[in-house]
C-alpha cells in the first residue's frame, strides 16, 4: 500500500511538472515569457576566481578568518555564476531564433552564440557544484575561472550577432575603444 | 456505465486504437512519417496488439492463459519500441545541439540505467495482486516499464528546460503524450498490482488507463497534424518578445552591448 501511494504521488508530480512544461513553453513561443539579461561586474567576477587573490588572502588572515572570508567569497561567485548560466539560457533562445535569419552569416554568428550559450550554461552547473563542495572545505582553490573565460567568449559572439542583426551599437562601442 | 464490457468500455478499448490506425496511416499518406519513423511502427504495433488483446479477451475460445499470453507479447513488443521513440524524440532534441549533446546521451544513458534497477527494485518489493504468477508478473512489468518511462521522459524535459533547447512541434507533442500516459498508467498499476483494489476498483481503474490512452492519442493527433499557427516548426520566439521578435533581439543585444562598453570602460 506505502508503494502505491509513493508511486501516485510520483506520477502526480511528473504529471504537474509536464503540464508545467507544456504551458511555460506555450508561453515562450507566444512571447509572453519576461526573462531579461542581468548584468554583472566582470571586474568583480574576475577578481572573485582570482587564485592569486585566494593566494594573498590566504597569506594575510589567520586560517579561521581565511575560510570565514573564502565562504563568503565563495557565495558571491555562486550568484555571479547563477546570473551567468540565467543570461547564457537567454542568450540561448536569442541565437537560436536568429537560426532562423536568411543571411549565412548570421546564422553562423548565431550557431556560435548557442554552442557558446550552452557550454557556458552546462559549465555554470558543473561549476555551481563544485562551489558548494568547496563550501564546506573552503580551502580547496577556486573553481569557477572556466565560467569567466565562457562568459567573456560568449560576450564576443553576443557583440557579433549584435553587430549583424544590429550594425549601430557595436560602432558605438568600437568608438569607445 | 462504468462496468466491464458496457458499451463505453469497449469504446475506450476499442476507439482510441482505431484513431491511433488512422493516425499512422495519415502519417503515411502525408508522408511525414520519416521524421517519426519509430512512433508510425509504434502506432501500428501498439493498436494492432492491443485490438489482439480486447479480441482474446471477448472470444470464448481463448483460455484465460492465452489471454494472458497474448497480453504479455503485446506488453513486450510495446515497450520496446515506445523505448525506442522516446530515443528517436532525445536524439532530436539533442542533435543539433553539439555542445551539450554528449552530455545529454550521458545523462540519459545513465538515469535510464538507474531507473531500471530502481524500477526493479520496486517491483521485488511489490506484493503482487495475484498468485498467478504470468497476471502478477503482467502487472509489475507494466509498473516497471512505466516508471522507467516517466523518469526518461522528465529527464529529457528537465535537460530540455534547463539548456532552453528549442523543441520540434511534433516531438514536443510525442514526449508530452507518453509522459500523460505513463503518468496515469503508472498510478494505475501501481494501486493495481500495491494495494489489492476491489474487482470494482479495478474495473475503475482500467477505465482510468483507457481512457488516458484515448487523450495521449487525441494529444498525438493534434501536434502530429495540425500544424503551427504561422509556420512550421521555427526555433521558439525569445523570451521578452514583445510587439516584434527583431525588435526584442535587438533591445536584448543592446543589453548585452552596453554591459560590454561598460567593461571596457573599467
Amino acid at each position: 500500500m506505502t508503494l502505491a501511494i509513493i508511486l501516485v504521488i510520483a506520477a502526480a508530480f511528473g504529471l504537474i511538472f509536464i503540464l508545467g512544461v507544456t504551458v511555460s513553453r506555450g508561453l515562450q513561443v507566444s512571447g509572453e515569457n519576461r526573462r531579461r539579461i542581468q548584468p554583472i561586474d566582470v571586474e568583480a567576477f574576475r577578481n572573485l576566481v582570482d587564485p592569486a587573490e585566494d593566494e594573498y588572502l590566504r597569506r594575510r588572515l589567520t586560517s579561521v578568518d581565511f575560510r570565514r572570508v573564502q565562504r563568503e567569497r565563495l557565495r558571491a561567485t555562486a550568484t555571479y555564476i547563477e546570473i551567468a548560466g540565467r543570461n547564457a539560457a537567454v542568450l540561448a533562445l536569442i541565437g537560436q531564433a536568429a537560426l532562423s535569419a536568411g543571411d549565412a552569416t548570421t546564422v553562423e554568428a548565431a550557431r556560435q552564440l548557442v554552442d557558446n550559450a550552452l557550454l557556458l550554461r552546462r559549465n555554470a552547473a558543473f561549476a555551481l557544484l563544485k562551489i558548494y563542495v568547496a563550501l564546506a572545505w573552503p580551502n580547496s582553490g577556486q573553481t569557477a575561472s572556466s565560467v569567466l573565460q565562457g562568459y567573456e567568449r560568449l560576450s564576443g559572439c553576443a557583440m557579433l550577432l549584435g553587430r549583424l542583426q544590429n550594425p549601430a551599437v557595436p560602432v558605438r562601442i568600437a568608438a569607445t575603444m | 456505465m462504468l462496468q466491464a464490457h458496457s458499451l463505453l468500455w469497449d469504446y475506450l478499448w476499442v476507439g482510441p486504437n482505431a484513431l491511433l490506425l488512422v493516425l499512422a496511416w495519415l502519417l503515411w499518406q502525408r508522408r511525414i512519417w520519416r521524421q517519426n519513423s519509430a512512433f508510425l511502427a509504434f502506432a501500428i504495433v501498439s493498436a494492432v496488439g492491443d485490438i489482439a488483446v480486447f479480441l482474446a479477451d471477448i472470444s470464448p475460445s481463448v483460455s484465460a492463459v492465452n489471454f494472458w499470453r497474448v497480453d504479455w507479447a503485446y506488453l513486450f513488443a510495446e515497450s520496446i519500441l515506445k523505448f525506442i521513440v522516446i530515443g528517436e524524440v532525445f536524439s532530436q532534441l539533442n542533435r543539433p545541439y553539439p555542445s551539450v549533446s554528449k552530455l545529454g546521451r550521458v545523462v540519459v544513458s545513465g538515469v535510464g540505467a538507474f531507473l531500471v534497477l530502481l524500477a526493479t527494485l520496486v517491483a521485488a518489493f511489490s506484493r503482487g495482486d495475484s498468485s498467478v504468477r504470468l497476471i502478477s508478473g503482467a502487472h509489475l512489468l507494466e509498473q516497471i516499464v512505466f516508471t522507467v518511462e516517466l523518469g526518461l521522459i522528465l529527464v529529457i524535459f528537465l535537460f530540455g528546460a534547463y539548456f532552453n533547447l528549442s523543441w520540434d512541434r511534433r516531438s514536443f507533442g510525442l514526449l508530452l503524450g507518453f509522459g500523460i500516459s505513463s503518468c496515469g498508467h503508472l498510478a494505475g498499476w501501481a494501486i493495481s498490482a500495491n494495494a489489492a483494489p476491489s474487482p470494482h476498483g479495478r474495473v475503475l481503474l482500467d477505465f482510468l488507463d483507457m481512457a488516458t490512452h484515448h487523450v495521449c492519442v487525441l494529444i498525438w493527433f493534434y501536434y502530429l497534424l495540425i500544424p503551427k499557427s504561422g509556420g512550421a516548426t521555427r526555433p521558439p520566439k525569445p523570451p521578452s518578445a514583445g510587439a516584434g521578435s527583431d525588435e526584442s533581439h535587438k533591445e536584448h543585444l543592446e543589453v548585452w552591448n552596453r554591459e560590454l562598453e561598460r567593461l571596457i570602460h573599467q
